[in-house]
C-alpha cells in the first residue's frame, strides 16, 4: 500500500460526521458565560524575554557585587570578550525558549533538551579553549563551594523568572521546567564567572559548568511535580 | 443584537476563507468578553476537538468529558492567545495538554485495576480497547499516541506542518520525523491486511 492510498483511507475515515451532543455545547456555553469578562492578553514575547534576560543578568551581577568581582578583574581582554558575550547569547536564547514554553502554540526552533545540551557544550568549548591551567588544588572543596554558590543564585533567578511569567501557561510543564532551569543555571554560571578567581581548567570545566545540568534537572523535576499535582488537583 | 447578527454573517462569509483569519478575529473578541464570539468558537471548534479526542482511541463519553474540560481550560487561559498568531494550533495545544493529562491518569488507574484484577483473576480490558471501534480509530490503532495525534492534526484536520509543530510544542523537523515513522508503520500494517 502506498502513501496516496493511506491518505485516501485517512480522508475517508475523517469524513465520517461527528455527532456532538448539542446539550454538551449548551453546557460549555453556559459554563463560560457565567465568568466571561475582558482579559488582558500577554505582553509581546520579546518584552517578556527581555524582562527575563535582564532579571537573570541582574541576579548574576548582584551576586557578584556582594561577593566581589574577583573573577572578571583577573581575566584578560580575550577571556572577557569571549566568556561574557557567549553567556549573554546563551542567556538570551534560554530566555526566548522559556517564553516560548509558557505561551501555548509558540514557534519552537530548538527543542528544550537540545537547548540545554547546546548551552553546556558551548560553555565547555569556551572554557576548554580559554583556561589552560591544568593544576588541581582543593578540587573538591573549592568546587563544591562554587557549585553551591552557583545554585544559590540560580534558585532566585528561577523563582523570579517564574514570577515574571506566572500568567503564562505551560502546555509541557517538564519541558518548561527544563528551560527555566537552564536559564537559571546560566544566571548562576554568570555570577561565578564574575566572582570566582580560580582559573584552573578542571575547576571551571567541572564545577562551574555543573551548575547548568543540576539546575536544569531541578527545573525539570519541579515541572514534573507541578504537572503531577495539577493532575491530582484537577480531579 | 445587531452586532451578533453581523458577526455571524461575517463569520459565514469568512468560513470560505483560510480558517486562521476568522478564528483569530473571534479569539480577540472572546478575549474582549464577547459572548457571541465565544459561542461561535465553541460551535466551530468543538466538533474538531471532539474528533481529535476520539481519534486517540477514546470512548465517546471520555471525549465528551475532555471536550468540556478543554473548554474550561481554554476559558481560563484565553489571555495567553496572542492576537495575530494562528488560533487553531493554540486550541490544539490546550486540547493536547488535557489529553496527555487524561492519558496519564488513565494509565495510572488501569495499572491499579490490573493489580486488582490479577488478585481476583478476572479478565482485563484496558480503557483504550473499549474506545477503539470506529473507522479512524481503527485505522490509527497501530500507531503510538504521539504519532496518532500528529497524523490526526495533519491529515484529518488539514493543519500545516508548522501549525502541528506549534500545537505540539515541537520543531517542524520532529513532526516530519513522526509522520515518516507513522506512515512506515501504516504501510506495514495496512499492506498486511487481506484484500489490500
Amino acid at each position: 500500500m502506498n502513501d496516496e492510498e493511506i491518505n485516501k483511507a485517512l480522508q475517508a475515515a475523517a469524513e465520517t460526521p461527528q455527532h456532538l451532543d448539542p446539550l454538551a455545547r449548551e453546557r460549555i456555553s453556559e459554563a463560560i458565560k457565567s465568568s466571561l469578562r475582558p482579559v488582558r492578553p500577554l505582553p509581546p514575547q520579546w518584552l517578556m524575554a527581555a524582562g527575563l534576560f535582564l532579571l537573570c543578568a541582574a541576579v548574576s551581577v548582584a551576586g557578584a557585587a556582594r561577593a566581589g568581582f574577583f573573577g572578571v578583574a583577573k581575566m584578560d581582554g580575550l577571556e572577557r570578550s569571549l566568556v561574557f558575550p557567549v553567556l549573554i547569547l546563551l542567556m538570551g536564547l534560554a530566555a526566548v525558549g522559556f517564553v516560548h514554553q509558557m505561551v501555548p502554540a509558540s514557534r519552537i526552533r530548538v527543542s528544550p533538551g537540545a537547548l540545554a545540551a547546546l548551552t553546556m557544550v558551548a560553555l565547555l568549548a569556551v572554557f576548554a579553549d580559554l583556561f589552560r591551567d591544568y593544576h588541581t588544588d582543593d578540587f573538591i572543596s573549592a568546587g563544591v563551594a562554587c557549585l553551591a554558590a552557583g545554585l544559590l543564585h540560580a534558585i532566585p533567578a528561577g523563582l523570579l523568572g517564574w514570577l515574571l511569567l506566572r500568567r503564562g501557561f505551560a502546555a509541557k510543564p517538564v519541558a518548561a521546567g527544563l528551560v527555566a532551569g537552564t536559564l537559571a543555571g546560566l544566571a548562576g554560571v554568570g555570577m561565578l564567572e564574575l566572582h570566582c578567581p580560580n582559573f584552573q581548567a578542571a575547576h571551571i570545566l567541572v564545577w562551574h559548568t555543573a551548575v547548568l545540568p543540576v539546575s536544569a534537572g531541578l527545573g525539570a523535576l519541579l515541572g514534573r511535580v507541578y504537572a503531577f499535582r495539577a493532575r491530582a488537583g484537577g480531579k | 443584537m445587531r452586532e451578533a447578527i453581523s458577526l455571524k454573517i461575517h463569520f459565514g462569509r469568512l468560513q470560505r476563507m483560510p480558517s486562521g483569519e476568522n478564528f483569530e478575529m473571534l479569539m480577540v473578541r472572546y478575549q474582549q468578553g464577547d459572548f457571541t464570539a465565544a459561542t461561535i468558537l465553541i460551535d466551530c471548534i468543538s466538533p474538531r476537538l471532539h474528533r481529535f479526542f476520539v481519534a486517540q482511541s477514546m470512548s465517546r463519553a471520555d471525549a465528551d468529558d475532555l471536550l468540556q474540560e478543554t473548554w474550561l481550560r481554554i476559558h481560563k487561559v484565553r489571555h495567553t492567545y496572542r492576537p495575530g498568531q494562528p488560533a487553531i494550533p493554540w486550541f490544539y495545544a490546550i486540547a493536547r495538554h488535557i489529553r496527555v493529562d487524561h492519558y496519564r491518569k488513565t494509565v495510572r488507574i488501569a495499572a491499579r485495576e490490573r493489580e486488582l484484577e490479577q488478585l481476583s483473576k478476572g479478565a482485563s480490558t484496558t480503557p483504550h480497547q473499549a474506545g477503539a471501534a470506529g473507522g479512524l480509530e481503527a485505522l490509527l490503532a497501530p500507531l503510538s499516541l504521539s504519532q496518532r495525534e500528529v497524523i490526526t492534526m495533519l491529515k484529518v484536520e488539514g493543519m500545516s506542518l508548522e501549525e502541528v509543530a506549534r500545537a505540539t510544542s515541537t520543531t517542524v523537523g520532529s513532526v516530519k520525523q513522526k509522520v515518516h515513522r507513522a506512515y512506515q508503520k501504516l504501510r506495514e500494517t495496512m499492506g498486511g491486511r487481506p484484500g489490500k
